[in-house]
């Protein structure tokens, strides 16, 4: 008899569970509000607490906008590693810290891409202006985002402690992994799989001070190795730094070495932890 | 691309393949950020779970990267029927009416029981223990009124680019709002719930 009369509410339930499940079981009024009308009881509030408001936004693409004029500024004009590296503290506090990692130049690669392939997704003007804005730069004055305005480079250029020469080969091969990815991440995107770059950030952990297991671990290997090879993330995984890379290739005023006053003793070369500079050639003289 | 060169030096083949490398980049930069701001909105938007859609997986709970997740249970007072055998509050076929640990469904104890008048009682949520496992919601939806559903709470939520539970929801009930009316009032009905393609069409 126990026996029945355990199953017995269960199997009205499951009954229930079933009709209602058919008739979408949502905002049924099975049991009416009551009125009160002995107390006069009055319904507490709703608790709604606000997001950020939209000035944050602002601030935040003209943050972007003056890092990468003063970046600019520091590369080209004072030439000034110590000027940049400041900036990129500051950029770490703010754009990582502060901001909390989201959403960055980096990531806003998929949501235009979304944006684009997907008629429903809409992208918050203040996103494109942030994918749009190193784009631009990159394509004037060179990767001055990746230099001295990106927190992900600057978490890593803080943490560089004996950067070790990787050999040609290793290098240039591992160089194409970024373009491998960000064609993934355009595919995800684009199809509505996700945001692979955003799922696989190395530091927004980090940044937040909170995260999973997964994002701590992968993370802490990432800054590990970029103790001893300069910037792994960026030279050998970000996707927007390969697409930044392209533009910087043909950029207008770029960082050179100066033909006219170089020795070719090649320090420089020895010297840069990226492997980033190569011997120099010759533009417009017919010399070569 | 055919600018006319510089007066310091003339057009080499070197400088008029940079020209033309630079001017396709810009032009495809261009349309691809041009065709993003046709159809951008100049609102800010955040991230939100459609209730008419949840099912109460548990998956916001340990998916969102906050280790206490950004999503809790909110009440909807004026959905409410005041039970006394709340079956969001109680375990199913609970040993008596009141608040013994054994009887109550929240795996944490963030659901304050207040009697207010005869037969009625009013359920609060303390959002602070609550951690969005949404066993209430899911014994609120089933047998009551479904006046109790999960929401994310945007005074925690850190507005990741992609949620992570979002990523996670089997039942794809998250969505993005406009941050100028960020929650869904759920008495208000399926309909009120904003900026959803789908909300207009299905909802019949």
């Amino acid at each position: 008899m126990t026996h029945v009369r355990r199953i017995a509410p269960r199997v009205c339930m499951s009954l229930a569970v079933l009709v209602l499940s058919a008739a979408e079981a949502q905002a049924v009024e099975r049991f009416p509000p009551p009125d009160f009308t002995e107390t006069g009881h009055t319904l507490p509030p709703l608790v709604q607490p606000p997001p950020g408001a939209a000035w944050q936004d602002i601030l935040h693409v003209a943050a972007l906008a003056v890092g990468l004029g003063l970046a600019t500024w520091f590369a080209l004009g004072l030439r000034s590693r110590t000027a940049i590296a400041w900036l990129s503290v500051a950029s770490l506090l703010y754009f990582g810290f502060y901001l909390g990692g989201c959403v960055c130049p980096i990531g806003s690669v998929q949501n235009v891409t979304a944006g684009l392939a997907d008629p429903s997704y809409t992208v918050p003007v203040t996103v494109v202006l942030i994918f749009a804005l190193p784009v631009v730069f990159s394509l004037l004055v060179g990767r001055v985002f990746c230099s001295g305005v990106c927190p992900l480079g600057a978490i890593q250029d803080l943490v560089l402690l004996k950067p070790l020469r990787l050999p040609l080969w290793l290098q240039s091969a591992l160089g194409y992994v970024p373009f491998v990815y960000l064609g993934l991440a355009v595919l995800y995107a684009a199809t509505g799989s996700g945001f692979i770059i955003c799922r696989y950030d190395p530091f927004v952990a980090f940044f937040r001070l909170d995260g999973s297991a997964g994002m701590f671990i992968f993370g802490g290997a990432m800054l590990v190795l970029a103790m001893f090879v300069g910037r792994p993330y960026c030279r050998f995984l970000c996707p927007y730094g390969a697409l930044l890379g392209l533009g910087a290739r043909v950029a207008k005023w770029r960082v050179r070495t100066t033909p006219d006053e170089c020795v070719k003793c090649r320090l420089c070369e020895n010297a840069c932890p990226f492997g980033a500079i190569r011997a120099p050639t010759y533009e417009g003289g017919p010399q070569q | 691309m055919s600018e006319t060169p510089k007066s310091d030096g003339h057009l080499t083949r070197r400088r008029f393949f940079g020209k033309v490398a630079r001017g396709t980049l810009g032009v495809a930069a261009a349309g691809v950020a041009g065709g993003a701001l046709v159809k951008a909105t100049g609102a800010r938007q955040v991230w939100q779970i459609d209730p008419f859609k949840c099912v109460q997986c548990g998956q916001c709970r340990t998916h969102c990267v906050l280790e206490n997740s950004a999503v809790k249970c909110v009440h909807d007072f004026a959905m409410c029927g005041y039970c006394e055998l709340c079956t969001g509050f109680f375990y199913p076929d609970p040993n008596a009416l009141n608040e013994g640990a054994e009887n109550q469904l929240c795996p944490v104890g963030a659901i304050r029981r207040e009697f207010v008048e005869e037969p009625y009682f009013e359920y609060h949520i303390d959002a602070s223990l609550c951690t969005g496992c949404g066993e209430c919601v899911k014994g609120c939806s089933d047998f009551g009124n479904g006046s109790l559903y999960l929401q994310v709470r945007h005074d925690r939520c850190l507005n990741c680019n992609q949620c992570s539970i979002a990523a996670a929801c089997p039942s794809d009930a998250f969505m993005r709002l406009p941050a100028d009316r960020p929650y869904v009032v759920k008495h208000l009905g399926k309909e009120a719930v904003g900026a959803v393609p789908e909300s207009g069409g299905d909802g019949s």
